[in-house]
Order: C-alpha cells, then structure tokens, then sequence
C-alpha cells in the first residue's frame, strides 16, 4: 500500500467513525452544572419540564458555581448555574475562548442565616454576623448571646455563596480558619443542628421543611438587620426581600454561550414563564420579577 | 543592567515573593485535592517497512506513557501550594559490576517530581505568581487547547522525541512566573527558570529569561507570542521565537496554528517548524475529535531531516471523564527518500481519578 492510500485510508476511518459515533450516541442531553445552592432547585424544574417534554433530557450536576464557569468554558457544559456573579476574570477567560455568556435570573434567595434552635439570639446585625465569619467575635455573649463559644459553619470556595458572602457580610476581608469548610448547604444544616454554638447560612429554599411548611426542627432563622438603627427582616419574609429591606438577597443565574437554542432555549424560557416561576415558589426561593424578568426576555431573543 | 545584576533581582524578588506568600498564609484550611492521571498506549505498527519499524519486535506492543500524582492545597483565598510526582519509565541503572565493567537496568514506573510550587494570586491585574518548580510558559497555552497530551506531545514538547534535536524546552523548569491581565485583550508572563528543566540540576550559572504577550483581538481569536533567552557557553546565546494562534470561533471546537523557531548559536543550524491542529467535541461528555499536523525541520541547513506527522483520532468518554479510550493513528512521513512511511495505530488508554 502507498503512503497516499494509507494516509486516505486513515482519514476515511477517521470520518467514517466520527460520523458513525454520533449517530450512535444519539439524542444531545442538555448539561446543566454548577451551584449546589441551586442544583436542587433546577433538577426540579428539569424534572418538571421533561415530563411536558420528554424527548428534550437534561442532567442537572452541582459542584459549586465555579465548576459551572469552567464546565461553561471547557465545552463541559451548556448552561452555568451561579448563585454569585461571575468574576472578571471568568468573563476575560471566556471572551478568550469564544464564549459571551448571556445571563438569566431565574430566582430570588434571600441568603439565610442560621443558629441552633437552642440560641436564645433572634437578630444580628449584617457588621456583626461579617465579625462573627472574620473571626472577630469568639463568643455568642459578645454579640448579645449566651456565654458559649462560637462555631462556624460555612461552604469551600468554589461555592458561589462563600464568595456572596464573602463580598456582602465580609466585607472581602478573609473568613476566619475556624470556619469549617462544608461540601454544602445540607451539611451546614445537619452541623449547625447538631452544635449548640453553631452558627451558618445557607439558601431560603434548604431551610423549609416541605412537610410542615416552617423552618427545620432544632434551626433557628435569625433576622438580619443592615445597621443598629434599622429594623430586623427575616429571610422569609417575602415583601422584605421584594423591596431590598432584607440585607442580603441575590439573584440566582443561569448562563448559556450565547442567545439560548435547542432545548436550552425552550428550558430556560419556561423557567422564567409564570409556571416556571411558581415552582421557583413552591421550592422556597423566590420568583424573578421587574427589570431582572425585562433583561431575562430579552435574552432569550 | 548585568548579568550580575539581574540574577540579584531575581533572587531577591524569590526572597520576597516567598515571604509575602506565606506571611499571607492561612495555614489549617482544609481545602485540598487529591488527582491521580494516568495514560498507556497499544500500538500496532501498520507499516514496518519504514525508517522508525524497521524493527519487526515493534510491531505491536503495550506501553506504558505516564502517571501523574497532584496535591494541591488551598492554604488562603490567594495562596495554593501544588506538589506532582511523576512517572514514567525510562531506563534506569540499577546496579554496576565493577569486576566485569557492566551495568544491569530496568525500565520500572519510578517517580520524580514534576512540581513543586506555591502559586499566589492577586487581584491586581488579575495576576498570579508561581514560585519554585513550575509551569513553563512556551506551550501551556497550545497544550491546555490541544487536551491530548495522551496521544501526543504539543510540538515544542514533542520536538526532540521524534527528531533527536533538542530545541531546549521543558515543560517545567526551577523558577518563579509572573502571569496576568493587562485588559480583556491583552495578557502578559514573565519568567526567569534555571533553564535546566525538572530533570537536572542546574549547571551553570546562565538563567533562562521568558516572557510572553497574549493578543485577544475577538471574542473566540487569540495570537499568542513567545520568546526565551539563556546564554550558553563562551557567551553565546540560545533563543527561542513562538507565535501561536488560537481560534475558537466554532462551538466545542479549537482550532490551533504553532510556529516556532531555536536558535542556538553554539550550533550552526536553526531548528524549528509548525503545527496546525483542530479538536472538536462531537457530543461533548461523550465523543471528541482531533487532527493534526507538524512539520519538523530539526536542521535549516539540510531539508532531508525534515519529518511530516499527522495524528488522527477519536477521544471517546468510555466511563464518564474517569476513562476514556482514544484510538488514534500516527503517519511520519521524511523527506529523505531513503526513509519510508510510518503508519502506526494506537489504543491510548487514559484514566483520571
């Protein structure tokens, strides 16, 4: 055999077995990853929105909003789930690789923080709770508690909600070591329900019981206030949020590379239709409204 | 400013860079990873008429390529210290007999370290240091594109395995990097290595200076250039020109064009050539696509030594990202008549844990 024929030859079995793979791997299945404050939220609405139309499959992964961002840029994924907004440098790197992701908020969370249900405290202050997380108050009996040491529970850094947390309540000054670095917002419940002193936060919708409809038995809701003057809001409290009066809500995104198409497309518009939303609801979050539900539609052009 | 001079910089900014780190340092964070990567071939040598399979032995085997152990733990926000050992298994001497004045050697899977390094980032400028044995700068662009250090070397790391010329570049060296973002269109680095590479110590006392500028003009199209410089003897000098470009204006897919040229003035000849690849992810998870193209030209004075490659292949996700199995075929064609046509096809086996 001449090297021309075998180098054809080559090329063709190459061909042959790209075109032959795709056609065996069949129907393309929407790959969502990112937020784990999210990943129970969007594998509902997924589930959802598969039983209307089951011949679109979508896997819904979690692993942390900065796994969603790389999953995004490496081609791993087709939509991003972040509960924070992506960084600088994220966007920089997806402009380098052809990537100009298009953004949708599909919930509200009001970032929730929560003590043992023993913690006879009711309120902080948003300075307060960033001196608890910088290691600055040791002691509940500082911030008005019991005598009782103080024990931290947060999230790992590839969560979108450290870094939320880390720009809103700590001013960006670094947590203290003491924080023990959980793998998620259950975790953070199942500790802070266990240790009396524990403090955490964690997302609305984990911190309801479905059945009952109130917060988890032994976990105690803190109100939050943005100063010693102003008034104390709760998390659950859905015109605080609405109106900003509760300190420390945020948007919930989900981002393609691009205008959305396929099933991608149809996915994220139902997610933002007003039955998409009142699942957003019924899982304890909030639904999107005003300039973010203008922007949303706008992006789906 | 001299030589002298430039070596107390870059001592004294190691020196500081360290200090800086670890005086920022939270030390009992938890946040630490654990990866293990792993890759070997079966290849059949469909053709063993040519120059490399002359040998019939070789006409089909198993080998082994790589094994790669990382650790990396977050020590701040900012700091991350990173340690890989390496494997692969390249003739070892194990023993020597002085009375007959022979040598016995074996060729185990024995491990050495590949990385040894704190990285520090900062805000400013998006940027990053990295102290101690690191990344080189040359071809991690190309080969982060290429993702199939599996099946093939990129070009620049490649070169000398198939031309027996070395062009002087490894893929880390005993050094400290300064990486970072001018504006979304345009990056820097700047390094200085010992210019011996991870697999000796070095022994002189010359530096390798390199620095490179990222143009990203659009969205999806990037043009990368590069240039190293390390006296050799009697003051000669060893220079190294790349320019890259990075095209991804197609979903999932990168399409790369890699120039390079090695100048050495201790030799008479330049070395260098090009590479053009494409990588495609068909269904991605799932099924990938690559080909490529390189022309060696190990010596300007004698087109005959000159080397064709092409690698086709398939990157198929077996059991998730875990394994993935790679079927790919090599085709070395020379210039010189006299050498024939290499066709070999390979089973890559890679798994990353």
């Amino acid at each position: 055999m001449s090297s021309k024929t075998m180098k054809i030859f080559a090329l063709a079995q190459l061909a042959l077995a790209v075109f032959g793979g795709t056609l065996l791997l069949g129907q393309k299945m929407l790959q969502v990853k990112g937020s784990d404050t999210m990943v129970n939220l969007v594998q509902i609405l997924a589930e959802k929105y598969m039983d209307k139309n089951p011949k679109q499959p979508i896997a819904v992964l979690g692993g942390g909003s900065g796994t969603g961002v790389t999953g995004m840029i490496n081609g791993t994924c087709e939509i991003a789930n972040t509960s924070r907004d992506w960084r600088q440098k994220e966007i920089d790197m997806a402009w380098e690789k052809g990537i100009r992701p298009r953004f949708f908020a599909v919930a509200i969370d009001s970032l929730s923080v929560i003590v043992n249900g023993k913690n006879p405290l009711n309120e902080l202050t948003i300075a307060q709770v960033g001196a608890i997380y910088r290691g600055e108050v040791k002691n509940w009996k500082a911030v008005g508690g019991p005598d009782m040491k103080v024990s931290l529970y947060g999230r790992q850094s590839n969560s979108g909600t450290y870094v939320f947390f880390l720009e809103h309540v700590l001013g960006n000054k670094p947590y203290t070591t003491d924080m023990k670095e959980m793998n998620g917002n259950a975790q953070i419940i199942e500790g802070v329900i266990t240790d009396g002193g524990g403090i955490g936060y964690v997302g609305v919708g984990y911190i309801i019981d479905q059945a009952t409809g109130k917060p988890m038995k032994g976990l105690k809701v803190l109100n939050i206030k943005k100063d010693d003057k102003a008034e104390a809001f709760s998390p659950l409290d859905k015109a605080a949020v609405d109106s900003g009066a509760y300190p420390v809500s945020r948007p919930l995104w989900m981002a393609t590379s691009g205008s959305p198409k396929g099933t991608a497309a149809g996915f994220l518009a139902w997610i933002v239709s007003p039955e998409g939303q009142k699942v957003v609801e019924a899982e304890g979050f909030y639904p999107v409204g005003g300039k973010l539900m203008e922007q949303n539609l706008k992006n789906l052009k | 400013m001299n030589l002298k001079g430039f070596k107390k910089l870059g001592a004294s900014a190691v020196l500081f860079l360290a200090v800086a780190a670890v005086g920022s340092a939270q030390l009992n964070t938890t946040e630490q990873t654990l990866n293990t990567t792993v890759y070997f071939d079966y290849a059949h040598y469909l053709n063993n008429d040519g120059y490399l399979t002359s040998a019939k032995a070789k006409s089909s085997a198993f080998a082994f390529r790589r094994a790669y152990l990382t650790y990396e733990r977050k020590l701040s926000d900012y700091l991350r210290f990173r340690f890989r050992y390496d494997a692969d298994n390249a003739a070892n001497i194990t023993s020597i007999n002085f009375a007959n004045g022979t040598t016995s050697s074996d060729a185990k899977l024995r491990p050495y370290v590949k990385h040894i390094c704190l990285q520090w980032n900062q805000d400013w400028l998006q940027s990053q240091v990295n102290i101690g044995m690191i990344e080189t700068m040359s071809f991690k662009l190309t080969e982060d594109r290429w993702g199939y250090r599996s099946v093939a070397k990129t070009f620049a790391d490649g070169y000398s395995d198939l031309t027996g010329q070395s062009i002087d570049q490894t893929s880390a060296d005993l050094g400290v990097s300064w990486k970072g973002t001018l504006a979304k269109e345009l990056r820097f680095g700047l390094g200085v290595f010992s210019g011996n590479g991870y697999t000796r110590p070095e022994n002189d006392q010359y530096k390798k200076f390199a620095g490179y500028l990222q143009l990203v003009p659009l969205s999806g199209v990037s043009l990368f250039t590069y240039a190293d410089i390390e006296t050799q003897v009697e003051g000669k000098k060893a220079v190294t020109y790349k320019i890259d470009a990075f095209i991804n204006l197609i979903k999932n897919a990168n399409l790369v064009f890699e120039w390079l040229q090695y100048d050495n003035e201790t030799r008479t000849f330049k070395s260098g050539g090009w590479s053009a690849y494409a990588t495609y992810m068909v269904n991605p998870g799932k099924l990938g696509a690559f080909l490529r193209y390189d022309r060696y030209q190990p010596d300007s004075n004698d087109s005959l030594k000159n080397v064709d490659l092409i690698i086709a292949g398939l990157d198929w996700f077996a059991w998730g990202s875990f394994c993935r199995i790679q079927p790919n075929v090599w085709i070395r064609s020379y210039k010189d008549s006299l050498k024939k046509t290499d066709v070999i096809g390979v089973a890559t086996f890679f798994m990353s844990f």
